[in-house]
């Protein structure tokens, strides 16, 4: 048991951690609040007066906002679903008894490793461009017309370039959470004559849930704050086809210069988030108990 | 495994996965393939694949036209440093937590959680302006401070999980041969969680490497990390493709090296214990 002595000390360990983090939380917290309900433009030097919920009203109704609401979900619900499927596929396949699986595996995973200006650029030039990218090679290989993918189609080839860097980690999960499978059971539906088909179906996709929902939470969070890549591919266009809501504060607050605004499109973002963040937070405290 | 295994069934197991395997890790390959090859070869239609004159020139010239080397020490002073000063704070805290539990621990170690759910959009305007007003805008100081608070929550809940894993009892038995708390840290405890620690470290360094929404930022020309610098390639003149390739594939080497070694504890750091 612990005593009173360790606890006061244990207190004091904690204390720094619980200080500095509460203080990053709040005192930003605090000041996006504030600011969203002023008038205040980097640009227009004056007294930044209270307007109330002004900010919110311009940002709610501004047309980029339900572009890049739109653009934010495209994006999140198209990547969760290359990811998902993709990844369930891969874990299978790397599951199976090969030569040369640990190579495999380094392969797959390589893609979360690198830097998101990285992928997003070699993507956008070596293998994006209408002219010398690989694939209008590949177009003009095969008697097509080579297709200019980041202005035709800027939000499905964003999509493409973030799902293939989420992939690996998907599968990564879900390959750890189907190893952890007894394969004794799997043995035993075999042998009652299941097919593979319901083999998945009833027993791999069951154990799999868990994991699949972790996946979808965590890299729903990740995903609603998509930035790199879009900045460096299409800064957010052309229009507003590509602009997600991170990218349309960061216009906002950092090329506008309309702190206020941005303000109110941050609380925003914060609310979006946080309703995510809820079911996360229930499915790891449920884990913490266990 | 006990069912049996046709060879077979494996080698066509092995030739699918291979396959994929070299697919999805082909946007690398080719980068680095293209680092070595000259600007026009770069762009060959049809396209070179080992058949051209190797070359280092475009190493060269990435470094002497933009001092890549200040930038590649910038990440890694970046990197490193928040991990490290994450780690010297998150310690106490994550033994504490661990072994001294107290009723709300479990409440501290969720709310610490869900300062990593907070988008960084949301704060961005508040972050710029302290950092402008306080003089940290393109300063490595201010970087490493902005990281270390974002991977403070990760770095204290790996350990925390880790140091979940000690047995009690060795604890115990220290005491009761008279250690003080400072042994039973010191002697006891830190050997046992090194490996952990190595884990979280490695972890740490990765994600605090790639991270690009703070460092595009918060950076310009002089405390640019990689991420940034290589941004600025989005707007090039003349012919890049070879330098774009030797400057990402020096960007992403070191990490892909560091992150093949730390892909079993990527899966506990990143679901932070959801998954193990």
């Amino acid at each position: 048991m612990s005593t009173k002595a360790s606890r006061a000390a244990a207190r004091l360990m904690i204390s720094p951690s619980v200080i500095l983090l509460l203080g990053w939380m709040l005192i930003p917290l605090g000041m996006t609040l504030y600011f969203s309900v002023l008038r205040f433009n980097l640009l227009m030097p004056g007294d930044n007066p209270f307007v109330g919920f002004e900010n919110y009203r311009y940002f709610l109704t501004d047309p980029g906002f339900t572009a890049a609401i739109w653009n934010t979900l495209a994006l999140v619900l198209g990547v969760l679903v290359i990811t998902i499927f993709g990844g369930i596929l891969l874990a299978l396949l790397l599951d199976q008894p090969m030569f040369g699986q640990g190579i495999v595996r380094i392969l797959v995973i390589a893609p979360f490793f690198v830097m998101p200006t990285v992928s997003a650029l070699v993507w956008k030039n070596m293998f994006l461009n209408p002219v010398n990218g690989l694939f209008a090679h590949l177009f003009t290989a095969l008697g097509l017309q080579p297709y200019d993918f980041l202005s035709q189609a800027p939000l499905a080839s964003i999509i493409g370039i973030v799902a293939w860097q989420w992939l690996p980690f998907a599968t990564l999960i879900l390959l750890t959470a189907l190893q952890s499978l007894d394969s004794e059971q799997l043995e035993a539906a075999e042998m009652d004559g299941a097919t593979p088909l319901s083999r998945f179906w009833y027993i791999m996709l069951p154990h799999l849930a868990r994991a699949i929902t972790v996946v979808i939470l965590i890299q729903t969070i990740f995903l609603l704050s998509v930035f790199a890549e879009i900045l460096v591919t299409t800064n957010g266009g052309p229009g507003y086809a590509s602009t997600n809501l991170t990218y349309l504060i960061y216009v906002q607050s950092l090329l506008q210069y309309d702190v206020g605004m941005g303000s109110a499109g941050g609380v925003v973002a914060i609310i979006l988030a946080n309703i995510v963040a809820i079911f996360l937070m229930r499915m790891i405290g449920k884990n913490l108990e266990a | 495994m006990a069912r049996a295994v046709t060879t077979q069934r494996k080698a066509l197991n092995t030739v699918i996965a291979w396959g994929v395997g070299i697919l999805i890790f082909f946007p690398i390959l080719w980068t680095i393939l293209t680092s070595f090859k000259t600007e026009a070869e770069a762009i060959a239609d049809p396209p070179l694949w080992f058949n051209f004159h190797w070359t280092l020139e475009n190493y060269v010239t990435v470094q002497e036209r933009s001092n890549y080397f200040r930038h590649f020490w910038n990440s890694v002073v970046i990197s490193v440093g928040s991990t490290l000063i994450g780690l010297a704070i998150a310690v106490p805290a994550a033994w504490a937590m661990a072994f001294v539990p107290g009723k709300r621990t479990k409440d501290v170690l969720m709310w610490m959680l869900s300062t990593k759910m907070l988008p960084p959009v949301g704060v961005l305007v508040p972050l710029y302006l302290i950092f402008r007003n306080l003089g940290l805008l393109d300063t490595r100081t201010g970087l490493v401070f902005v990281l270390t608070m974002i991977n403070l929550p990760i770095i204290i809940w790996m350990l925390y999980t880790y140091f979940k894993e000690i047995p009690n009892d060795i604890l115990e038995a220290a005491r009761m041969d008279g250690a003080g708390l400072r042994d039973e840290v010191v002697h006891v405890l830190l050997p046992m969680a090194v490996p952990g620690m190595a884990s979280t470290v490695l972890l740490n360094i990765i994600l605090a490497w790639n991270e690009a929404f703070w460092t595009l930022n918060l950076t310009a020309a002089k405390a640019a990390p990689l991420t940034a610098f290589i941004a600025s390639y989005s707007s090039p003149e003349g012919l890049f493709y070879a330098k774009l390739s030797a400057a990402s594939t020096m960007a992403i080497a070191p990490i892909l090296i560091m992150g093949w070694f730390s892909q079993k504890q990527l899966v506990r750091g990143l679901t932070f214990g959801a998954v193990k």
